[in-house]
Parts: C-alpha cells; sequence; structure tokens
C-alpha cells in the first residue's frame, strides 16, 4: 500500500501556514497507524522547511510553485506522490486513530470528497451562511478538506481537470452555472461541487457515510442564536498536554478543522513535538 | 425483577405537589399497570392529612416514603397563566432516588407529569441501564427557545429529568452520585458549563453528569421519549372522558390562544396550579 496524507502550502504574509501544516504532520505521525502516517508536503518554500525542528514529519517534500494559495489544491491529483491520497488543509489537526476511515476508502472509492462537517458539540453542520452559492444553485454540499483520491482513477482525474479547468476560468462558470446566487471568489469547494455537478457525479464521490467527521470551526455555522465573528470569542480552547482538545465543554476525538490560524501557537507545536519524538 | 414509578412531593405554602404526585402516581399506576411510590416529608404528610388527601394517596401509593425535607433557598418563578410569582422549590433531594427507590427498575417522573398512556412500558425491558428523556416537545410546537434545548447557548444538550428511568446498579450508581456531586458544587459547574447558577435545576445536573460520563462528547444515548410540554401560560380548562382539554398560550399575545385537546398522550403540565384546580377531576379518572 503506497498511501499518504498530502498538505499544499505556499508562502503567505500573514500566515505561517508551514507551522500549520508542521503541527497537522505532527499529529498525524502522533495518531495514525504505521503505514497510514506518512505525510508529502507540497511548498513553494523548501528551504523553511528544513528549518523546522523535525523535518522528518513529512515523508515527502516536494517543491512546487505554479499556484497560490488554494488554486494549489486543485492540482492535488498531480502533485500527490502516493497511489492513494487524502488531501487536507494545514489548518487541521488529528486526535485519533483514523486508519479504518482510510482502509474503507481504499477498497470501496476512486474519489471521495466529504460532503458533511460538523459542530464542536458533533453536530452535522445545517446553516448555509458560507455556502449560500451552495444552496441558491443546488450544488452538491462538498468540502474539499478531507478528499480522497487514487491516482490511477480516471474519474478522479477528469474530475480534478474540471475543477482546475473551472477555477481558471470563474467568470463563465459562475454566469451559466451559478445563476442563482454568485459567489466573489471560485474557490475550491465551489469547482469541486460545480465539476461533480456538471459531470453528475455527485452521487458516487460524496456519498453519505458516518465519516470522515471534521469539525469545521467556523464560527456563524456552530448553532449558536447570536452572530459571531470567531469561536474563540464563545468557548475556550484547551489543549493540554496529551494534546488532547476540548472546545467550551466538549472533547474533541475527530478532525479540527480550526480555521482561526492563531489557535496553533508555538507552545500547540512543543507539545505535538515532545509526544511525536517519545513516540 | 420489579419495577415501580416513583415521584418525589415536597409541598410548598403555594404549590400542593403532594396532591399534584397523588394525579400523577394515579395515571401512572393506571396505565402503566405498576406499582407507585410517593417520597415525602413530614410536614408535607401532615398537610395531606389535614387537606384530607392522606386516604386517597394510600390507595395510590404503594409506599409512601418519608425523608427529610431537604433545606433550600431555591426559588422559581410559577406561572400560572397570565401570572407569575417567585416560590421556593424543593427538588434537591432527587439524586437521592437511587438510594431511596423501592424498585430494582425504577420510573422517576416529575409530580406534574401525567401518564396517559402505555408509551412508557415499552422501555421497562429496554438494554439500557440508564435512560432520560433527551428533549422536549412543546404542545404548540414553536415555543422552544435555545435554553429549552441546551444548557447554554454555548454548552452541551439538555436533557428532561421529568422522565429517568434506571435499573439499581453500581453503574446508574455512578450517575446519580454524579448528580449530587454536581448539585453540592453547582457554582463551580455553572461556570465551567455557563448556565444561571440562581436555580438548582436537575435536569441540567443530570445533562452535565451524562455528558461526563460519555467522555465530553455528545453520544447516541439509549433516550425515553421527549417530554411533551405545556407551559406555565397554558391552562387546562376542562378533564373529561380521559381527555385533558387545554388552552395553549401564545408568547406573543395574551389574547391568542387555542384550545387542544391530549388524549392517551403523555404530558408534563408545568401550570402546576391547574393541575392542582383540576384536582377532583384528575381523581376519578384513576
Amino acid at each position: 500500500m503506497n498511501f499518504g496524507y498530502l498538505i499544499i502550502i505556499s508562502k503567505n504574509d500573514e500566515v505561517d501556514y508551514l507551522k500549520l501544516a508542521y503541527a497537522l504532520a505532527l499529529s498525524i505521525k502522533n495518531t495514525q497507524r504505521e503505514g497510514y502516517d506518512k505525510v508529502a508536503l507540497i511548498t513553494d518554500d523548501v528551504q523553511s522547511v528544513k528549518k523546522i525542528k523535525s523535518p522528518w514529519v513529512f515523508d515527502r517534500v516536494i517543491k512546487w510553485d505554479k499556484e497560490k494559495h488554494w488554486d494549489g489544491r486543485s492540482f492535488m491529483d498531480e502533485l500527490s506522490p502516493w497511489d492513494q491520497t487524502i488531501c487536507l488543509d494545514a489548518d487541521m489537526l488529528f486526535f485519533r486513530d483514523y486508519s479504518h476511515w482510510v482502509d474503507y476508502f481504499i477498497e470501496n472509492t476512486e474519489l471521495y470528497v466529504t460532503p458533511k462537517s460538523y459542530t464542536y458539540r458533533g453536530e452535522v453542520v445545517t446553516d448555509d451562511y458560507y455556502r449560500k452559492a451552495f444552496t441558491h444553485n443546488e450544488l452538491p454540499n462538498l468540502y474539499s478538506f478531507y478528499t480522497f483520491f487514487k491516482k490511477d482513477s480516471v474519474l478522479a482525474k477528469e474530475f480534478f481537470e474540471l475543477g482546475r479547468y473551472i477555477i481558471k476560468n470563474p467568470t463563465e462558470f459562475k454566469n451559466l452555472f451559478l445563476k442563482g446566487y454568485k459567489p466573489k471568489i471560485i474557490g475550491t469547494d465551489e469547482a469541486f461541487a460545480l465539476a461533480a455537478k456538471i459531470l453528475d457525479i455527485h452521487d458516487e464521490i460524496a456519498f453519505d457515510l458516518e465519516f470522515p467527521k471534521v469539525v469545521h470551526l467556523k464560527p456563524m455555522i456552530q448553532n449558536w442564536p447570536w452572530p459571531a465573528s470567531t469561536v474563540s470569542d464563545h468557548v475556550g480552547f484547551y489543549f493540554d498536554l496529551n494534546a488532547k482538545l476540548k472546545i467550551g465543554n466538549f472533547q474533541q476525538h475527530d478532525i479540527v478543522h480550526y480555521n482561526e490560524k492563531t489557535f496553533v501557537t508555538d507552545e500547540t507545536v512543543s507539545i505535538l513535538e515532545e509526544i511525536a519524538w517519545k513516540k | 425483577m420489579n419495577k415501580g414509578v416513583l415521584i418525589f412531593a415536597h409541598n410548598s405554602r403555594q404549590v400542593d405537589y403532594a396532591l399534584m404526585a397523588i394525579v400523577a402516581g394515579g395515571l401512572a399506576k393506571k396505565n402503566l399497570q405498576v406499582p407507585v411510590s410517593l417520597v415525602t416529608d413530614e410536614s408535607t404528610l401532615e398537610w395531606m392529612k389535614i387537606s384530607k388527601t392522606i386516604s386517597k394517596a394510600k390507595t395510590v401509593f404503594d409506599k409512601i416514603i418519608e425523608v427529610k425535607k431537604p433545606v433550600t433557598s431555591n426559588q422559581r418563578l410559577l406561572v400560572d397563566a397570565y401570572t407569575s410569582k417567585m416560590v421556593p422549590f424543593v427538588n434537591l433531594n432527587r439524586s437521592s432516588a437511587w438510594d431511596i427507590t423501592p424498585y430494582e427498575r425504577t420510573l422517576l417522573i416529575d409530580s406534574d407529569y401525567l401518564v396517559q398512556s402505555t408509551n412508557l412500558s415499552e422501555y421497562w425491558d429496554a438494554d439500557s441501564d440508564f435512560m432520560i428523556a433527551p428533549s422536549m416537545n412543546d404542545i404548540r410546537g414553536d415555543r422552544i427557545g435555545v435554553l429549552d434545548k441546551h444548557v447554554s447557548e454555548t454548552g452541551i444538550p439538555l436533557c428532561w429529568a421529568t422522565t429517568v428511568m434506571f435499573t439499581k446498579n453500581k453503574k446508574t450508581k455512578l450517575v446519580f452520585n454524579l448528580v449530587e456531586y454536581i448539585k453540592d458544587n453547582y457554582a463551580n459547574y455553572a461556570d465551567l458549563f455557563r448556565f444561571n447558577p440562581n436555580i438548582y435545576r436537575n435536569d441540567i445536573a443530570f445533562s452535565i453528569a451524562l455528558h461526563m460520563l460519555d467522555g465530553f462528547e455528545h453520544s447516541d444515548y439509549n433516550y425515553l421519549p421527549p417530554v411533551l410540554t405545556a407551559s406555565g401560560k397554558d391552562v387546562i380548562y376542562e378533564v373529561m372522558d380521559n381527555k385533558i382539554k387545554l388552552l395553549i398560550n401564545d408568547d406573543m399575545s395574551e389574547d391568542n390562544v387555542v384550545a387542544t385537546t391530549i388524549s392517551k398522550r403523555d404530558i408534563h403540565v408545568m401550570n402546576k396550579q391547574s393541575i392542582v384546580r383540576h384536582a377532583k377531576e384528575f381523581m376519578s379518572l384513576i
């Protein structure tokens, strides 16, 4: 089996994405079984990777600088060094072993884009505050933050190629397919959803499963009775020395997509490093 | 395994909980066909003798268990249709149900929970040691607020201790011990779980205990049915032929009421005075 996770980052003046990717890779090493813990990093700044304390958490570091920010993620199929890949956003953390999810995907699918996300309380997100374009245009509700694909899949190739084409030609696709509500930006999620709809494959690539469970910490979708600009304004994040996270009164066991980039501090990284070194 | 219903009733000067317990106990006994026991205190028993309800109580209850009345400054808003007032509220000893119950399998209900169906009988043999109502359903359907569903706006789901079923064993002892601990440290837990500590609520204490025992996450517990609830603003205006007729209030306007009839469905009537006013009619159903 040649399975691995893929994280795609690029240099950014405001956010240290390498730090976030490093924390994610450490959490993967700390929690996943051997064989399910490989991580490849795609970055435009390989030199910086050499400066981190434990660069070995990245099994592969690949230099690539053709696209910036989220546009790069649509090239995940071309960039991945693995035969079976799960591409993740950098601002995520793992808290337990999810290898059995990987086994399921390898056995049953060529391509899977998760159609659900969860609040920190474990409720399925139903609020469309950030997804008006999806509901108004009846797009499949896809989240690219956890995308499984096989390198040799024709279906995946066709899907990602169309996704890239949509990202490169946003106006045309907005005018043609998003008449109900035009988003300002066609991001990876919108592009993937449009591609799935045009190819009519969303039942194949985003069928209903109880996993993967990813807690999506965007503030306006937490089922709160008030508007919120950040989650941490309203509930505490408690990251302990065993790298366990409690948000408010809820212990987090699933993947957490924290969104607030300041959540990962040097102290967070240091806790994760210590566990990785002792493993 | 012997089974039965347990009801707590401690009278205050304003509310005759004992009378409500006789109504609730009688209905539970009739519809669930199991013995019912009452947990009460000396002064409430005295009042039952004075008000001559003791004889009815003796026919309804399998056992009348006398305990010391908990000393409390707990107060609640007693809503009776358009009027309301703060009244003392003695609810601090619910966590002792595990020790007090004479049954191996107990259904613990509030004294304002009127059992009019056999639905809860389905749960006696359920493969779960502890079950509680996970939520409440408003009789009108549109008066459920955030704090009816959660302990706090950002907090854990609120279970309703109006109905609790448990088997007496080590596992459930842990639940009741934890509820007791939360009650004793209520202000601390109010800080942690962000709820108003001014009124002690068993619903909150049970919700926190279950959340903690589930590992601080929401799990698919085995639950009793949600509690169908008529709010304090709703009033019973007639009880006859095994039917309860109510005037359901609109939160927006006092003048806007809807008449409805509840039959063969269990209901939590939060307007306690309304039950007391119709006690004689309820007694005729028992």
